[in-house]
This record gives C-alpha cells, structure tokens and sequence, in this order.
C-alpha cells in the first residue's frame, strides 16, 4: 500500500437521523477514492449496529474489531479488513455485541493516529443519534460530511447536527443531500437543493438522486459507484472529484425531454 | 388562454413543498435558540409590560425573530404615543 499524499484527510460522516444513506456514502466515496488509486481506511463506529461490512460486501472477511483493538486483544494491522477489489482500500469493523460507551474519544483519536501514516483518506461511519457514539466519530476528524434527505425530518436533524459540529470548532462542514427525486421537486412536491441550502446554510458538496440501483448493489455488497451506468455512481464520482479538489458541476438531474425544454423557452418556470 | 397554459405549466403556490419550507423555518429558528413555540407570546407580554411601566404605547407591538444565515436576531417593534 503507498500513501499519495504526506497529509491524510480524517472525513466524518454523519447526519442526526438514521437511514439517510450516511453508510452508503462512506461506502462509495472510499471505493472511488480507492478505485483511482488512494489508500483508504473507513471506520464503522456504529457499535452495535454494525453495516459497513455488509454494505462493502466484507462481512465474511471481518474477524476482529475495533473494540478488541482498543481492548489490546488483537492489533490494528490484524482488525483490519482488505477489500478484495481495491488493495488500497481497507476497513475497521465495529463490534456487533457492544455498545458505544465501550470506546472513549482518546481510543478513536488513538486508532486515528495510528492509522494516518498510512492512509491518505480516513473515513469515520457515525451512528445517528446526538450522543457518545456521534462525539466519539467526530473527535479526530477534521472535516464532516453532513448527508442527508428532501424531507422535513432529516432536515432538522440536519441542523442540529451542524450547530453541534460548529459548538466542537469544525469548520470544514459540507453537505450531501441524498435520495433527491428531481421530478417531485419539479411538481412542488419536494424540497429543492436551493431549499435545502437556504435552511441549512452550508455548502454543498454533492447531490445523489434517488436510483433504484443503489438497492440493487447493495443486495450484491458491490458499491453503486462501480456501476458506470447509474445517476447514482456519476453523483458519487463528483463527489469524490470534489473530495480531491477538483471542481465539478453538480449534474443535471433530470433529462432533458421535448416538453421540458419547451415550457423552459415559453418562460414558464419549472 | 395564457391564463390556462400557466396554470396548466405552473406550479402553484400552495404545493406541499412551501409547506414543508414554511414549517421548517419556524422550527429551525426555535431549535437554534433551544426555546418552545410559547416563546415569542411570553417574550411580547413581558416586554410589553416593562415599556408600559415608563411609556405610553400605540397600537400593537410586534415581536419577531429574524435570521440571516445560521443567526438569528430579535427584532421588536413598540409604537410609541407622542404628547
């Protein structure tokens, strides 16, 4: 495994709400980091509630953990799982029968440190909620990713989430609003990125539509990112090119039909 | 005819979608203070009866909650009684 850069970029991934997609997104941002060559570690501290594993299709790799790790029973090298498509890319899984007070912020940020002079990209899963599992996650990261969904209740929680990052000094929060269905904006039936922005007022990272190919890979364990095909996979690989610096539009959504482009040049606003 | 191609085309304005915006503004900007919905009635009262105690008021005063960003601002408004 070679580092590309001396700096490693500790990112968490968190929301307030369960069942945002924060997994998802960990999931498909370390394999495309992974993918063009970066070496990638993502951290399940969702203990108890472990996905991670099963959502990279890992799950039969996992012998230890991370709280066998902090307890001395194993070491870091050995918890580690390698992905069996991406050697670069790695996972540390979360324990099934614990529970979050069964690791403490100094055991996170001494895994964290041991692991940066390895990895480029650390990438921290957060449990949802607002307690110790989501302060553990976000005590040795130095940049957050907030995700989240069109609809009232993930945006509140949303919000408190970011003036809880702000209340711990993070400055580097952005947003990734997931499950977006174009259409349903375009009726008035659904907050739009414009909305989401203008409540939350942070920047935007990335937009993921909805796809019905992001359940279908996960049935596979294989990340929708691997998938050139899918709306969902090119919104992710934005999003990685963003992650890397490099700016990226975010995409057209919808697809442009004969009467969507006419009611656009008779001015009628869509 | 233009008439009914817009409301043909148009969304109108009362879509489920404003709803949803309307609400979470209210509820954002109570959630960033930590203060329950009696909030602005409690703060008018009181407010109201501290100036009333050195000054006549006109009218009824208006106590709202005004957020630029991630911030938020009381802006209160007590129409006075000239001699």
């Amino acid at each position: 495994m070679v580092k590309k850069n001396p700096d490693s970029q500790v990112i968490v991934i968190t929301s307030g709400k369960g069942g945002v997609g924060k997994t998802t997104a960990v999931a498909n941002l370390s394999t495309g980091l992974a993918k063009l060559g970066y070496s990638v570690a993502v951290i399940d501290l969702d203990i108890g509630l472990k996905k991670l594993d099963l959502i990279l299709g890992l799950e039969n790799r996992v012998i230890y953990d991370i709280i066998q790790v902090v307890e001395g029973e194993c070491t870091l090298k050995q918890a580690l799982v390698k992905d069996k498509r991406f050697p670069a890319l790695y996972m540390l899984p979360a324990a099934q029968t614990r529970n979050k007070d069964d690791i403490t912020v100094e055991q996170v940020k001494t895994v964290i440190e041991e692991l940066k002079p390895d990895f480029d990209f650390i990438f921290i899963d957060c449990p949802a909620g607002i307690e110790q599992g989501f302060r553990n996650s976000i005590a040795a990261a130095d940049q957050a990713i907030v995700v989240t969904n069109p609809e009232v209740s993930a945006v509140r929680d949303a919000d408190r989430i970011i003036g809880m990052l702000e209340s711990a000094q993070f400055e580097d929060i952005k947003l990734l609003v997931n499950r977006l269905r174009p259409e349903m904006v375009r009726k008035g039936d659904m907050l739009s990125i414009d909305d989401l922005i203008e409540h939350l007022c942070i920047d935007l990272l990335g937009v993921v539509p909805e796809d019905q190919n992001v359940v279908i890979s996960t049935n596979r364990g294989e990340p929708i990112i691997l998938n050139d095909n899918s709306m969902a996979a090119r919104a992710f690989n934005n999003v990685v090119q963003r992650l890397l610096g490099n700016e990226v539009d975010i995409m057209e959504l919808e697809e442009q039909t004969f009467w969507s482009r006419l009611k656009r040049n008779l001015g009628f606003k869509n | 005819m233009i008439n009914l191609l817009k409301k043909i085309f148009s969304p109108d304005k009362n879509t489920s979608r404003n709803r949803a915006n309307d609400r979470l503004r209210v509820v954002l900007t109570h959630d960033r203070l930590g203060a329950n919905s009696q909030l602005m009635e409690t703060l008018q009262r009181e407010i109201i009866a501290v100036i009333a105690k050195h000054m006549d008021i006109e009218g009824v005063p208006e106590v709202h909650l005004i957020t630029e960003g991630r911030r938020t601002a009381l802006d209160i408004s007590i129409p006075i009684k000239g001699r």
